[in-house]
């Protein structure tokens, strides 16, 4: 009887352990940009002539990557969730540039922004349209 | 189709001769939903290209996979690894055309037919949409439904019942005038 017992906890236990880690598993979060070390650290120029040049070899070295570049804001702009959406000027060619969607916790540093002005800003590299685009983007240095 | 793609959005750049008819949106919104018994599947993308001239009605669209956005990170990364095969996929893309152009007003119910490539499978579709035009701006919005099969999406089994077989898109998409 003891025997059956113990080994009815045990069963349970087991259970109830797959159970904690399949929630934990479903419930996992996010990557957290702002507190994570960048994967790449490169400037906003680098990165577009990447793209431009090879996109399928620049997917596979920057996609879901987080990138930390600098360069110089060309436009400041708020999107359909006023969130901030920083453009990053490319002096080579007039066509292309990087666009960064900062996350929503960094609203607050919107004054602090300005057109030309020099920042760094790491984000979650997503590919590339007519523009590189990374996303979830914090704001490393103003 | 890739190549394709790009060489449309040249021809829309390099032919600036009419360079006023031509609206653009780098912020266009698109978000799918999936309901199922089992859980609802949402997922929002606020970074979708598109181009459209007013003249011709035609109107290319193109967005990132890797930029949808989900509640769960889990969903993502299944979305991304198992089923759209982001990195082989990386971007859905349409081409097509809105029907009727000439005759457009304020606000219209319109007609955009075209190809609609995901998963690197292209179908034609047909989708009802209203359009708003305005000196600077032209806002085109609906809301269509894709079979998942149509796209030869795999959905394993153990999740079949998590997953709708057909997939609610809207989309939203602002265009300013390009210059």
């Amino acid at each position: 009887m003891r025997h059956k017992q113990k080994l009815l906890f045990i069963v349970l236990l087991v259970i109830s352990l797959v159970i904690f880690f399949v929630i934990r598993q479903y419930n996992k979060p996010h990557i957290d940009v702002f507190n994570s070390t960048p994967d790449i650290v490169t400037n906003s120029h680098v990165l577009l002539d990447e793209f431009q040049k090879n996109e399928s070899l620049a997917n596979s070295k920057y996609l879901d990557k987080i990138v930390q570049i600098n360069g110089r804001i060309s436009k400041i702009e708020a999107s359909e969730n006023n969130d901030i959406i920083v453009t990053l000027i490319n002096d080579i060619s007039t066509l292309g540039t990087v666009i960064c969607h900062l996350s929503s916790k960094e609203n607050k540093k919107l004054n602090n922004l300005k057109e030309g002005q020099n920042v760094v800003i790491k984000g979650i590299c997503t590919g590339y349209l007519m523009d590189v685009i990374l996303i979830r983007c914090s704001l490393v240095k103003i | 189709m890739k190549p394709i793609f790009i060489l449309i959005i040249l021809g829309f750049i390099i032919n600036t001769t009419n360079a006023q008819e031509r609206y653009i949106t780098k912020q266009g919104r698109i978000s799918f939903f999936s309901h199922s018994p089992v859980e609802d599947i949402e997922a929002f993308n606020n970074q979708t290209l598109s181009i459209v001239d007013i003249k011709t009605g035609e109107i290319a669209i193109s967005v990132l996979m890797k930029s949808f956005m989900f509640e769960k990170s889990l969903m993502q990364e299944h979305f991304n690894e198992n089923y759209i095969e982001s990195d082989k996929f990386p971007k859905a893309l349409f081409t097509g055309k809105i029907l009727d152009i000439k005759n457009l007003k304020n606000t219209n119910d319109v007609i955009i037919e075209g190809v609609l490539t995901i998963h690197g499978v292209s179908k034609n579709v047909t989708v009802k949409s209203q359009i708003e035009v305005d000196e600077s701006n032209i806002v085109i919005r609906g809301v269509f439904n894709v079979l998942v099969s149509d796209y030869q999406i795999k959905i394993p089994s153990v999740v079949r019942n998590n997953i709708a077989e057909t997939i609610e898109i809207t989309f939203s998409l602002n265009h300013k005038k390009f210059n």
